[in-house]
C-alpha cells in the first residue's frame, strides 16, 4: 500500500492542505485576524494552538469510553482551558513579551472553534494515536495560514521579517512606502481571502 | 450506577485532577513570572526617562546594568522629604530618581490608575524642573486591545513628552487626556497640558486622567521642591 493511501497520512495531511480548518473551513478567523501583524507573535500562537489542539485530541481521545454523554460538551472544555491555561503560563514564564503582545488572545484558544470542533467531530470516535495526528495536522494547518499571513503583513507593513529589516533603505530612499492598511485587520482578511481563493483554485483541479 | 451519578463522579475527578495540575504549574512558574515582570517594570522605568526605546532587542543584563547605574529607588514623606528605606512610614510614597553624573535628571512615580476594566499601571517621570513630563509607559492593563489598549502603545505614550503639570501662571493643574487631537479642542494656552486621546477610548482617558491627577497632586510636595531647586 502506498504511503499516501494510508488512514494515518490522509488525518495528518488533509488538513494541512485540502481541508485545512482556517482557509477550507473558515474556522479560527478571530485570533487569525489579531496576531499576524508580526510574523513573531504569529509564530507562538500558532505553537500555542498546536499543542493545545494536539493534546485536547489525545486526551479526549484516550477518554473517549469514559466519557458520559450528557456532559461530554463541558469535559472537552475542560480539558481544553486546562491545556489553554497551562499554555499561557508557560508562556508568561518564559516569553513574557510575547506573550504581553498576544494579550488576551492566548486564552481566547479556549473559545477557538477549531479545537472543539475537532474534539467534538474526531477525538470522540478515533483511537488516540490518529487522533493526535489529526490534532498535528489541523494545527499545523491553523499555522500555515497563521505564518503566511504574518510575512505578508510584517513585510508589506513594516518592511520587516521576524523584526529585522529586509526592505533595503536606499529602496524608502527611492520613495517606497510601508503600506499602512497591512498593519490593521482589514490587511488581514484581505491577506485570508486571497489564500482562500488560490486554495480553492488550485484544489479544484 | 445510574447515569446521574456517574456524570457527577466523572465531573468531580476530572475538576479535581484538572484543578491540581493548573495549581502545580502555576506555583512551579510563579517565580519566573514574578522575575519577569519585575525586569520588565525596570524596563518601563528606563523607557520612561528616555534610557530605552521600547524595542524588545536589549538584553535581562543590559536592562539591570542601566538600572542599577542609573535609577535609585526612594522614598517620599507627606511634605515632600525622601525618606530612607529603614525608617519609611506607611503613607510614605516610592519614587525612583534618575541620577546622571550626580545630578538627579529626573524622577519617576509609579502611576495605578482605574481603567475602564480593571486597573493600569505605569510611570511618569517628570524632569528636575517639577513641571516637565520626561515620558510615560504603561506595564500592565486590561483596556480592550486596539481600543483603549493603545494605551501601551508607542504614539500615544510619546505625546506625553514635553508635555507640563503646570499652566502659564506656573500653578499645578496635572496632565490630562483630551478627547480626540488636542489641536483645536484645547485653548493655546493650555495646550502643553493634554495629549491627545484615543479615539473610541474616551472612558480609558477620563479614568486615565483622573488617575494621573490624583497621583500628581499626591507628590506634588514632592515636584514642589524640585521647582525650588531643593533637590540637586
Amino acid at each position: 500500500m502506498k504511503i499516501t493511501k494510508t488512514k494515518a497520512f490522509n488525518v495528518f495531511f488533509k488538513p494541512i492542505w485540502e481541508s485545512n480548518p482556517v482557509s477550507g473551513q473558515i474556522l479560527g478567523i478571530c485570533s487569525a485576524l489579531a496576531v499576524t501583524v508580526q510574523l513573531k507573535t504569529a509564530v507562538v500562537m500558532s505553537l500555542a494552538l498546536t499543542f493545545v489542539l494536539a493534546f485536547s485530541n489525545l486526551l479526549i481521545s484516550l477518554m473517549r469510553k469514559f466519557i458520559p454523554r450528557n456532559i461530554r460538551i463541558i469535559v472537552e472544555l475542560t480539558v481544553i482551558a486546562t491545556l489553554v491555561i497551562f499554555a499561557d503560563q508557560v508562556l508568561k514564564a518564559f516569553l513574557y513579551d510575547i506573550s504581553k503582545q498576544l494579550s488576551v488572545f492566548v486564552g481566547l484558544i479556549i473559545t477557538n472553534c477549531i479545537i472543539l470542533g475537532r474534539a467534538e467531530t474526531y477525538a470522540l470516535g478515533n483511537p488516540p494515536f490518529h487522533s493526535l495526528l489529526d490534532g498535528i495536522g489541523n494545527g499545523l494547518g491553523y499555522s500555515q495560514i497563521l505564518i503566511t499571513v504574518g510575512v505578508i503583513r510584517e513585510f508589506f507593513g513594516a518592511g520587516k521579517l521576524f523584526g529585522f529589516q529586509v526592505i533595503p533603505d536606499a529602496f524608502y530612499a527611492a520613495g517606497y512606502e510601508n503600506m499602512g492598511l497591512m498593519v490593521l485587520a482589514p490587511g488581514a482578511f484581505i491577506a485570508i481571502g486571497l489564500i482562500v481563493w488560490l486554495q480553492k483554485t488550485v484544489s479544484k483541479e | 450506577m445510574s447515569n446521574y451519578i456517574k456524570s457527577i463522579l466523572f465531573a468531580a475527578v476530572l475538576s479535581m485532577v484538572c484543578g491540581s495540575l493548573l495549581t502545580l504549574a502555576s506555583t512551579g512558574l510563579k517565580e519566573y513570572q514574578l522575575k519577569n515582570i519585575e525586569l520588565d517594570k525596570h524596563k518601563n522605568i528606563l523607557k520612561s526617562v528616555g534610557l530605552m526605546d521600547g524595542e524588545d532587542s536589549v538584553s535581562k543584563e543590559r536592562v539591570e546594568q542601566l538600572y542599577s547605574e542609573n535609577i535609585r529607588q526612594v522614598w517620599i514623606s507627606v511634605d515632600g522629604k525622601s525618606v530612607p528605606e529603614q525608617r519609611k512610614g506607611q503613607n510614605d510614597l516610592p519614587a525612583y530618581l534618575f541620577s546622571q553624573q550626580g545630578k538627579v535628571q529626573a524622577y519617576i512615580i509609579p502611576v495605578h490608575s482605574r481603567g475602564l476594566w480593571g486597573k493600569i499601571s505605569g510611570y511618569l517621570a517628570i524632569k528636575n524642573d517639577g513641571a516637565t513630563i520626561s515620558g510615560f509607559t504603561v506595564y500592565s492593563h486590561q483596556e480592550t486591545p486596539g481600543l483603549g489598549g493603545e494605551i501601551e502603545k508607542k504614539w500615544f505614550q510619546k505625546n506625553f513628552e514635553d508635555k507640563k503639570i503646570l499652566d502659564d501662571q506656573g500653578t499645578f493643574v496635572s496632565i490630562a487626556i483630551a478627547k480626540g487631537s488636542v489641536k483645536g479642542r484645547i485653548p493655546e494656552s493650555r495646550q502643553k497640558n493634554f495629549v491627545d486621546g484615543i479615539s473610541g477610548a474616551s472612558m480609558t482617558g477620563k479614568f486615565l486622567s483622573a488617575g494621573l491627577k490624583q497621583t500628581l497632586t499626591e507628590y506634588e510636595p514632592f515636584s514642589e521642591r524640585f521647582r525650588k531647586n531643593e533637590i540637586k
